[in-house]
């Protein structure tokens, strides 16, 4: 099966001559759950932003789909770590956003903008503003956003680290079962350590700047995921080497 | 405001003006230093025709002048936005202009363009205009990177992101400034009808004043006032309409004339 991600000696150095990326080599194949992990200010962000076409590497390639990132992609949703919700709509048209974007029919896409929501369960929200929504329910929002278009790679940029942690646990349940219909390749950016575990097929620890990637795991937890499997030994095993690796900052 | 609120500032109005009726009758004020409220009151019914007559060309000049300052008030904001060198080189020249004042500068207006509408319809448009363009161009420049990096994302062109992003985001600004320039379009219409006009309710308040007809000069006061009180209300009650989404209070800039 081909790859549906494959980031090939990416590197990245800023104008300002700040070197964010020293070297990411990795490949992403269709359907997995890949999680980027590492500590504030290590450049994950600025790879997912790569992937996403919004920012060009300094060195090496991105390919989504075995074409050449050249900018932005149709086939690509996106979260970030604020819901960014235009507060002037009301929750349908927000998740809508993308197909007037890409200038399609609206008309095509307002069925599916509905199931999704009605997954997230927030469907009875639809015509409600977003102020009226809690940051949970918010967050709920943009991911059905950035599944509406039914994007074959879904990329998420800490999009739970703005919420309480109970809210975080059940968000991560939900991106699970949504991610188990809908059958998306996730490349998900996050910080916290058992939340890479919980929800991830593979976990990639990056080192602090300039960044390489220290670790890749295998996280063998069968699916579908419980709360339960926080407890496991396997569970805590994985979060364990993870942890020392990051503690150890990269160095073998 | 909800009518419970407007209970009190009215009680305080109706009792300062019987104050005002009773002080004046008791100190034998003469009416030409200082009319009775009562007195500017019956001027304003019987000379109705005439007040009315004066306001319809102060009115229209208004409105007129308004929408001229909204119209290039926001195509400046526009050019501010996405012109670097409009923001450069012209941005800090149109706000260093801010220190003339404008009504001063009312003679020369009349020396170039001449006695007609157009010099009073040009003094309003330049008072008015300042604040629309610097509140405008403050909210189309403020929205927030995540919005245009999501929206980019989904491969919005800059039209889109102007028109379903930047404008909308910078509504409530604009009316922050449009609910200033209002108010300010009646100063630069009337101060304008000072210099030089044959009609207007400035014309008639410097008609009056010649006549030492004190009542019939704040009965003239009185008609603008509320004129400028019922435009001001009609855009207000318009960003109700327009802005519906919740905002966090704004303070609008530019409010000198």
């Amino acid at each position: 099966m081909r790859d549906s991600v494959v980031v090939d000696g990416i590197g990245k150095t800023y104008a300002s001559g700040v070197e964010a990326i020293r070297e990411a080599r990795f490949s992403v194949v269709p359907g997995e759950f890949l999680s980027l992990l590492g500590p504030s200010g290590c450049g994950k962000s600025t790879l997912l932003m790569m992937i996403a076409g919004l920012l060009v590497p300094s060195r090496g390639a991105i390919r989504v789909d075995d074409a050449e990132v050249q900018g932005p992609r149709p086939d690509v949703g996106i979260v970030f770590q604020s819901p960014v919700l235009l507060p002037w709509r009301t929750v349908l048209d927000n998740v809508l956003l993308p197909v007037e974007m890409l200038r399609r029919r609206r008309a095509d896409y307002e069925g599916r903008a509905r199931d999704l929501l009605a997954m997230a369960g927030v469907d009875d929200f639809a015509g409600k503003l977003p102020h009226e929504l809690s940051g949970g329910m918010k967050q709920r929002v943009a991911i059905c956003r950035a599944l509406v278009h039914d994007p074959a790679l879904l990329l998420m940029d800490e999009p739970f680290s703005a919420l309480d942690a109970m809210t975080r646990d059940q968000m991560g349940l939900e991106l699970l079962r949504i991610w188990d219909v809908q059958k998306k390749t996730v490349v998900f950016v996050t910080h916290s350590i058992r939340e890479a575990v919980f929800l991830s097929d593979r976990v990639l620890v990056m080192t602090p700047r300039p960044s390489t990637i220290a670790l890749e795991t295998e996280v063998k937890l069968p699916r579908p995921r419980t709360m339960d499997m926080q407890e496991s030994d396997e569970f805590n095993r994985h979060v364990g080497v993870l942890r020392q690796s990051i503690e150890a900052g990269g160095r073998p | 405001m909800k009518p419970r609120a407007l209970l009190w500032p009215l009680a305080v109005t109706l009792a300062l003006l019987v104050a005002w009726e009773e002080i004046v009758r008791a100190l034998r004020v003469k009416t030409v230093l200082l009319p009775r409220p009562s007195v500017i009151a019956s001027v304003l019914w019987s000379q109705g025709p005439l007040i009315l007559e004066h306001m319809w060309p102060t009115f229209y000049q208004i409105v007129l002048g308004f929408l001229l300052s909204l119209a290039g008030g926001v195509l400046v904001a526009v050019l501010i936005t996405y012109s670097e060198i409009v923001r450069k080189g012209f941005y800090p020249l149109i706000v260093v202009s801010q220190i003339v004042p404008k009504v001063a500068v009312a003679p020369l207006f009349v020396v170039w363009f001449g006695l007609g509408d157009l010099s009073r319809l040009l003094l309003a448009f330049l008072i008015a205009f300042f604040p629309i363009v610097i509140n405008t161009a403050a909210g189309l420049t403020s929205v927030d990177d995540d919005y245009v990096r999501m929206a980019r994302a989904y491969m919005g062109s800059r039209r889109q992101i102007f028109t379903k992003i930047r404008l909308p985001h910078a509504l409530p600004l604009i009316f922050g400034g449009m609910k200033i320039s209002i108010t300010l379009a009646v100063i630069g219409v009337v101060v304008a009808e000072f210099v030089a006009a044959q009609r207007g309710i400035g014309y008639l308040i410097v008609m009056a004043n010649g006549l030492l007809d004190t009542p019939l000069m704040m009965a003239a006061i009185v008609a603008l006032s509320a004129m400028g009180l019922a435009l001001y209300g009609l855009v207000a009650a318009l960003e109700r309409l327009v802005v519906y989404w919740h905002v966090p209070t704004e303070t609008p800039r530019g409010g000198f004339a």
